[in-house]
């Protein structure tokens, strides 16, 4: 299964790319964003059936409560942490590197966000490195899956509201779904809030 | 990105499984699957497509690669003890 997703993934980058650099042939914000949103709809409308349809999913979810907010917090810390740490694995400013781990991948954020504190150059990396987070849960979601059931999840970050949303559900069951989301949806909260309050401090 | 967009189909999408719910199972597995390719094109097709992307991507890589990386291990190893510490399922 991960073999397709790798392929229309790659298929879709030079397809891009081609349209992009000599083809033309239609604007690009036809595909990246209104295919990708329609698409994205489309799939919580048929996630949100399948979840509902499924009586132990609910009541999982009932039996869980406010427990839910558990896990986006565990990843915000986690996250956070990260930051700090290959700050100082790379020699780079702290303040800096931990703003821009502080996306929990949510790159079109980031990106910006942070190029706009600490200059173009951090903006780049803000952008690069949360864009590596979702490609990389993606592309190891299968072997995610058999460290933890929620670690797919947990690497998906902000992710895991959309883009790696049904990849997660995919692997780690319908039950998942509520899970993923909020974590998703909370972290993508957050992380404008978290950038600029580490960026204050430096 | 919009989140009425995202929310608003998720919960049309519950209310309908919910009433289909005495109703024979029907398995859309393949139907998600299928349009998960589609989104996953147009994910790369928006990367492609983006060359400030592809050329930020030597000069800032490899701590990008680290930066990613680092997140993932420690999200996912927060996540794991916490999870046993609470007892979530």
């Amino acid at each position: 299964m991960i073999k397709f997703i790798i392929a229309a993934l790659l298929l879709g980058g030079v397809a891009g790319y081609l349209n992009a650099n000599w083809a033309s042939a239609v604007s690009s914000i036809w595909v990246s964003d209104y295919l990708l949103n329609a698409s994205l709809m489309l799939l919580l409308f048929v996630m949100g059936v399948t979840f509902a349809m499924d009586k132990d999913s609910i009541s999982k979810i009932r039996r869980t409560g406010l427990k839910i907010l558990v896990v986006p917090l565990a990843i915000a810390l986690g996250t956070i942490l990260s930051g700090v740490v290959s700050a100082l694995i790379l020699g780079m400013n702290v303040i800096a590197t931990t703003a821009v781990s502080a996306g929990y991948g949510w790159y079109t954020l980031t990106g910006p966000l942070v190029g706009q504190i600490f200059g173009a150059k951090w903006g780049a990396l803000g952008f690069a490195a949360n864009f590596l987070r979702e490609l990389l849960t993606i592309l190891t979601v299968s072997l995610m899956v058999k460290v933890d059931k929620y670690a797919p999840i947990a690497s998906g970050g902000a992710t895991a509201m959309d883009t790696t949303l049904p990849i997660i559900v995919r692997y780690c069951g319908s039950d998942a779904l509520i899970t993923a989301f909020s974590s998703g949806l909370i972290l993508s909260l957050i992380a404008p809030f978290t950038i600029v309050a580490i960026a204050s401090l430096g | 990105m919009n989140f009425a967009l995202l929310v608003v189909p998720l919960i049309a999408g519950m209310l309908l499984g919910y009433f289909l719910r005495e109703k024979r199972k029907t398995n859309l597995g393949k139907v998600t699957f299928g349009i998960i390719l589609v989104l996953i094109f147009s994910l790369g097709f928006g990367i492609g497509s983006n060359s400030e992307l592809l050329k930020s991507l030597p000069e800032v890589g490899l701590s990008a690669v680290v930066i990613a990386s680092l997140a993932i291990v420690f999200s996912v190893v927060l996540v794991k003890v916490v999870r046993r510490t609470a007892g979530l399922v």
